[in-house]
Formats: structure tokens, C-alpha cells, sequence
């Protein structure tokens, strides 16, 4: 009976370190990930509904520089009804979300917050669950369910890949062109200013639709676009504090320019 | 000699039964072959539907191996000794369970050479990050429960009797171990409804209960399915020992139960309709009545709830070991379907999140390839209960005694009744 009593409290014991262990971590995590989001630069983009004419550029750019399947678009272009005599579109990148629900669901921090607000996705770590998928609101990720080999029919028409092919089994979604950003800024550029530090789709926008920057900036052209327009973000109700704002269509917009 | 050898070949019920599980299995082989190789693009899994018929075995072979802990917890914690050969017997199956479970996860993953990121790497806030690291802990300790079990096994007894003691002593911490269980277990099976129950993205799965009801469902489903299996291995062979008595004393249990579940899931659904969000009352109508009306009403609430509680709570029927085994049957075969129904409702929904954009519905049915691998699945843990059954004396009644007085820690004192 002592024995017995001993041994439980040993058990106990044991349970109640482990128990320990995990909060402390997780608090060391916590601290960690609150330091992250308050970076420097805080990259953000502006899509202003009413230039965007659909007219789908900006996806081929995309599958051109990060290298993607033709059956995969990491940045597809909604139809979003009609704006007066005019087609309205939406088109959908990551958000980069504050709060990102792929981020918190992802078992083995796959995904994960650059310190400029990027949501990242580690490739070689991803076991392929596709919770990320499952929890992500704007369903911006894509599963690889096949492998992509051969020749990607947007290069080299719509520009040369800059990153590695993803590998089968993981899901893949758009990074704002970090590897642009990162080069850009190693070589001095400013992002969203020089086109070769800004993401391929600002870039190749024909009528200007998209505007990039940072959002800690009050100077850099997002910030600008913010404060003088107004503008909405994609499920704001669910909280995950998108980094793409969305400048809304206006019926007469075109007279008025 | 020849003679010898024909007469050996006799075709027994075993081997015939042996025989169907082993095309299950081959197949399932070939078909978790043909997965690996050519990659999930074979299933019928999409990016809308990402998770089907394997998340489905994976989350009942769970629930269903609750019993496990439930039993274990009662005879080695709360003192009901004498239900503890029914505790052994839920011990093996929630070894196959969750070895079930390992397997349709090992298939579903896009990337199964990694599986073991998932220990190395914590992302402590993330659910299924916990519900891994529970199952492979719970694994663990159920490899150490049913350590008495395995050195049943004659061969071990005769070659190695030092490790068949070895073996059969870890009995000793069996209340150690039943308090880890307890803990992993509730852990683990809340969490697995909580993973669907933290979605925003899926307003029908994004509520507090969702966990509760995993967890009140996996223990009815699993004390179900152990009671269903002891009894079916006593009707099938002579290997297997059963005490009735005590299979009924528990079956009224799980009557009682189901009362609690039945009240729970009802009252979950109906107050579904309290709030409004996109997408909510969308995710009720396909439930109630779209395309999963039959499931839900006839297969979750009907033959899985209100005809079992009827057949376990009335005592003419109670007794009667064919309406029993009818009802634990149903109850096992309720909450598979429930698993079925919450994971696929969830997803047939698909959310807008633009501005106007109206709410679409998806659909998905297994392929080939899903189902016979899925099946093999279900085949390996027949199998598996089969040769447990009678090779190792999983389900034996009579055993209870003599393994009593090799117990040098008593449990509890308790006063049986």
C-alpha cells in the first residue's frame, strides 16, 4: 500500500515536470514570436480594385519566378461582380496574416513569421498534413499532390524562376517574392520602389494595381495609399489581421481620375 | 508423409478467415504501394477536401481504442477490480487502435519519409503537434500495458521464460500506467476534436464543444467495441473466456452513457442554429439534410444512439447476447460515422472570403486506391485481434484470478460487491 502510494506520487511527480517543461517552453516561444512581429519592416500590399482589370499578368509572372505548376496559381484573380458598366476583380494572394491560422495549426512550425511579417514556409520541414490548408480562411495554399517536373511553360516568356521547385507532398503558397525582397535589400534597393526588390506581381501589373512597401514606413507608398484611400481586408471578423489591403471598386472611379 | 501434410490442410473456419484477411491485406499492400509511389494525386483528396476516408480511420481507430483508457482507469484507479479482464482486453485493442491509427496517418501525410518531424520538431501551440506527441507517448504506455499480454505467448514462454516474466511483471505498474493513460488519453482524444474545433476558417466545426464530444463519444465508442469484440471472440471460439456477467454489467454502462452522448450531440446540433455565422447553418442543412442526412439521422442518431440505448437499458434485451451484441455494434459503427460526418461536413462547406461571394459546396468519395488501403487497414486490426484472441489470451475472463495473486501492489482496497 505505501509502496503503492509512492510510486504514484512518483508518477505524479514525473507528469507534473513534463507539464512544466511544455509551459515554460512555450512561454519561451510566446516571448520569441511577439519580438518577431515587431520587426523593422513590415511589408504590406495594396490592391486597388479599381485599376485591376483582370486581366491575369500578375499570375504568370508568379509561376514564372517561383517556378510554379501550371495547375497550381498561388495568386488567383476572382471575378467580384460589377462595378457600374465595369468588371470587378479580386485577386488573391497570401494575406501574411498577423495572426495566421496556418502558422498556429502547423504541428512542426512548417510555416512560420519572418520578423517582417513574411509567412514563411519551410519546405523541408512540412510533413505534408495539410492542416495549414484546412485552416487557412482564404484557401491560399495549395497542395503539391503531384510532382511539377518538366518545363514550365510561363518561363522564360513571364521571367526566370528565382527559387526551387517545391517538393510532392507539401502545400505551397505565395511569399510576397521574398527571395526578391532579401536580394533587393542585400544590394541596397528599397521593396516596392526598385522592381528588382519588389514582388514579381507589383512589378508586372500593367495598370498599377498593386502597390507594395512597408507599413512602419509613413513615407513608403502603401502607407501613403492607406491613409488617402479607403480600404477593407479580406474576413476581417476572423481576426487574422491580413497584411493585403484592398482599395474597393467605385462606380465612377474612372470619370474621376 | 504426404498424407500427414494433407490432413494438417484441413480448411478450417480459421484459415478461411485467415485467407479473406490476407487478400484484404495484399491488396491494401499493393494499394499503400501504389501511394507512395505515385504520390496523393492517386486519391480523390483536393485542395478543398483535403482530409477523407483515412482521417476518418484514423480519428475511429482512436475513438474506438478508448476503451483502453476508460477501462483501465476504472478497474486500476477507481477501484472496479473486477472488470480488469475486460481493461486487458480494451488494452490490446487500443494497441491495434492506435497502430491503426499510425498506419492511415503514415498513408495520409504528403511526405511519410518525415514523419518524425513532428517529434523532433514542437510547435507547441499547435494541436495536432500535441495530439502526435500524445499518441506516441499513449503508444508507449500501452506497448508496457499489454507487455502481460504479449508474454502469453507460448513460443516466448518456452524459449525465453526470463523475458516472459520480465514482461508479464510490468503488470505491477499497471496503476502507474493507467494514470499516464488517463492523462494522454484525455489529452489526446479532446484535442482531436478541439483540432477541428479551433478552425475560423470552418464556421460548423469552430466550437468549444467539439472536444467534449470527441471525448464522451470515444469512451462510449470504445468501451463498445472492446465489450462487441470479447463477446463475438467467446461465440467464435473456445480460445476466448467470457464472463458474461460482467459483459453486461458493463454494457448497462454504456446504455447509460449513450444517454449522456444522445443528450450532448442533440443539444450540440440543435443550438447550431443560435448564431448565425457564414457557413454555420450551411454546414447544419448538409448534416441534417443534404447529402449526410442518412448518416447522421439514421447512422449517428438512430441505430447509433436512441435503438442501442434502448437494447442496453432494457433488461429482456440487455441479457439476451444477440440484441447486446447488436447494440455495442451499432454504438462502435455510431461513432465512426460521427467521426465521418464531422470531418466531411466541415469541409463540404467552402467558405467565402470575398466580399459577396457566395457560399460553395464540394463533394468527395474515396477512390480505389483509398478504399482498399483504408481496408487494409481495418484488415490488419482483425487479423491482429484474431491472433491476439488465440494466441495470447486476450480475451479470457478465467485469467483474472491467477494474475490477481501475482499482484505484489494492491491497487485500492476496495470492497467488491
Amino acid at each position: 500500500m505505501s509502496d503503492n502510494k509512492l510510486s504514484r506520487r512518483d508518477a505524479l511527480k514525473v507528469v507534473g515536470t513534463a507539464a512544466a517543461t511544455i509551459i515554460g517552453l512555450r512561454m519561451v516561444k510566446k516571448a520569441n514570436a511577439s519580438e518577431s512581429v515587431a520587426g523593422e519592416r513590415q511589408w504590406a500590399m495594396v490592391i486597388d480594385q479599381n485599376k485591376c482589370n483582370g486581366c491575369g499578368y500578375c499570375v504568370m509572372a508568379c509561376r514564372a519566378h517561383n517556378d510554379i505548376a501550371p495547375d497550381i496559381t498561388w495568386n488567383p484573380i476572382l471575378e467580384a461582380g460589377v462595378s457600374g458598366e465595369k468588371n470587378v476583380y479580386l485577386p488573391r494572394p497570401c494575406m501574411h496574416c498577423a495572426k495566421a491560422p496556418c502558422v498556429e495549426v502547423c504541428p512542426v512550425e512548417a510555416s512560420y513569421y519572418r520578423p517582417d511579417g513574411i509567412v514563411m514556409m519551410d519546405y523541408d520541414r512540412c510533413i505534408g498534413c495539410r492542416y495549414c490548408e484546412v485552416a487557412c480562411p482564404y484557401q491560399a495554399r495549395s497542395f503539391n499532390w503531384d510532382a511539377f517536373t518538366g518545363d514550365n511553360p510561363a518561363v522564360p516568356e513571364w521571367g526566370e524562376p528565382e527559387v526551387e521547385r517545391r517538393p510532392r507532398g507539401v502545400p505551397e503558397k505565395c511569399s510576397f517574392c521574398y527571395q526578391r525582397i532579401d536580394r533587393g535589400l542585400s544590394l541596397g534597393l528599397e521593396p516596392g520602389v526598385d522592381p528588382d526588390a519588389t514582388p514579381s506581381c507589383v512589378v508586372v501589373c500593367p495598370t498599377g494595381a498593386r502597390l507594395f512597401g512597408d507599413l512602419n514606413d509613413p513615407e513608403s507608398n502603401v502607407s501613403k495609399a492607406l491613409k488617402e484611400n479607403p480600404t477593407y481586408r479580406l474576413r476581417e471578423d476572423l481576426g487574422t489581421g491580413p497584411r493585403v489591403y484592398y482599395i474597393p471598386a467605385v462606380a465612377d472611379a474612372s470619370q474621376e481620375v | 508423409m504426404y498424407k500427414n501434410l494433407r490432413s494438417k490442410l484441413v480448411i478450417t473456419p480459421w484459415l478461411i478467415w485467415l485467407g479473406i484477411m490476407g487478400l484484404i491485406l495484399l491488396t491494401g499492400l499493393v494499394a499503400g504501394i501504389f501511394v507512395f509511389w505515385k504520390g496523393l494525386v492517386i486519391t480523390n483528396l483536393t485542395d478543398l477536401v483535403p482530409w477523407g476516408l483515412w482521417i476518418t480511420i484514423d480519428l475511429s481507430s482512436i475513438a474506438l481504442s478508448a476503451g483502453a483508457f476508460s477501462l483501465c482507469a476504472g478497474v486500476y484507479l477507481f477501484g472496479l477490480k473486477r472488470y480488469q479482464p475486460i481493461a486487458r482486453t480494451a488494452t490490446f485493442v487500443g494497441l491495434i487502435g492506435y497502430t491503426m491509427a499510425m498506419l492511415a496517418l503514415i498513408l495520409d501525410i504528403g511526405r511519410p519519409d518525415r514523419f518524425w518531424h513532428a517529434v523532433v520538431y514542437w510547435n507547441t501551440h499547435s494541436l495536432m503537434w500535441e495530439v502526435t506527441m500524445c499518441v506516441v507517448l499513449y503508444l508507449t504506455v500501452l506497448l508496457f500495458e499489454t507487455m502481460p499480454i504479449l508474454a502469453n505467448f507460448d513460443w516466448l514462454c518456452k524459449r525465453l521464460p526470463k523475458i516472459a516474466h520480465l514482461m508479464s511483471g510490468t503488470h505491477h505498474y499497471a496503476p502507474i500506467l493507467a494514470i499516464i493513460g488517463l492523462g494522454l488519453s484525455s489529452l489526446h482524444q479532446s484535442s482531436l476534436g478541439a483540432m477541428y474545433g479551433v478552425i475560423k476558417a470552418r464556421p460548423f466545426w469552430f466550437k468549444p464543444e467539439m472536444s467534449v464530444l470527441f471525448m464522451l463519444s470515444a469512451i462510449v465508442g470504445g468501451i463498445s467495441l472492446t465489450l462487441f469484440a470479447s463477446m463475438l471472440a467467446g461465440r467464435l471460439t473456445n480460445k476466448a473466456k467470457v464472463n458474461d456477467a460482467l459483459i453486461e454489467r458493463v454494457a448497462q454502462f454504456v446504455g447509460y452513457l449513450l444517454i449522456g452522448y444522445f443528450y450532448f450531440r442533440a443539444w450540440d446540433t440543435l443550438a447550431t442554429t443560435y448564431t448565425y455565422d457564414p457557413g454555420r447553418s450551411e454546414g447544419l442543412h448538409v448534416m441534417t439534410k443534404g447529402p449526410l442526412a442518412f448518416n447522421f439521422w439514421i447512422g449517428e442518431m438512430l441505430l447509433g444512439m436512441i435503438v442501442p440505448m434502448i437494447l442496453l437499458l432494457y433488461k429482456q434485451t440487455r441479457v439476451n447476447p444477440f440484441w447486446r451484441m447488436l447494440a455495442l455494434f451499432l454504438v462502435a459503427a455510431g461513432v465512426v460515422a460521427f467521426r465521418w460526418d464531422t470531418n466531411i461536413s466541415g469541409l463540404m462547406v467552402v467558405m467565402p472570403f470575398a466580399p459577396g461571394q457566395a457560399i460553395a459546396y464540394t463533394n468527395y468519395f474515396p477512390s480505389l486506391v483509398e478504399l482498399l488501403s483504408g481496408s487494409a487497414i481495418v484488415a490488419f486490426g482483425l487479423t491482429t485481434f484474431s491472433f491476439g484472441v488465440r494466441y495470447l489470451r486476450v480475451v479470457d475472463h478465467s485469467l483474472v484470478e491467477t494474475e490477481h495473486e501475482k499482484v505484489k501492489v494492491k491497487t485500492i482496497e476496495t470492497v467488491t460487491a
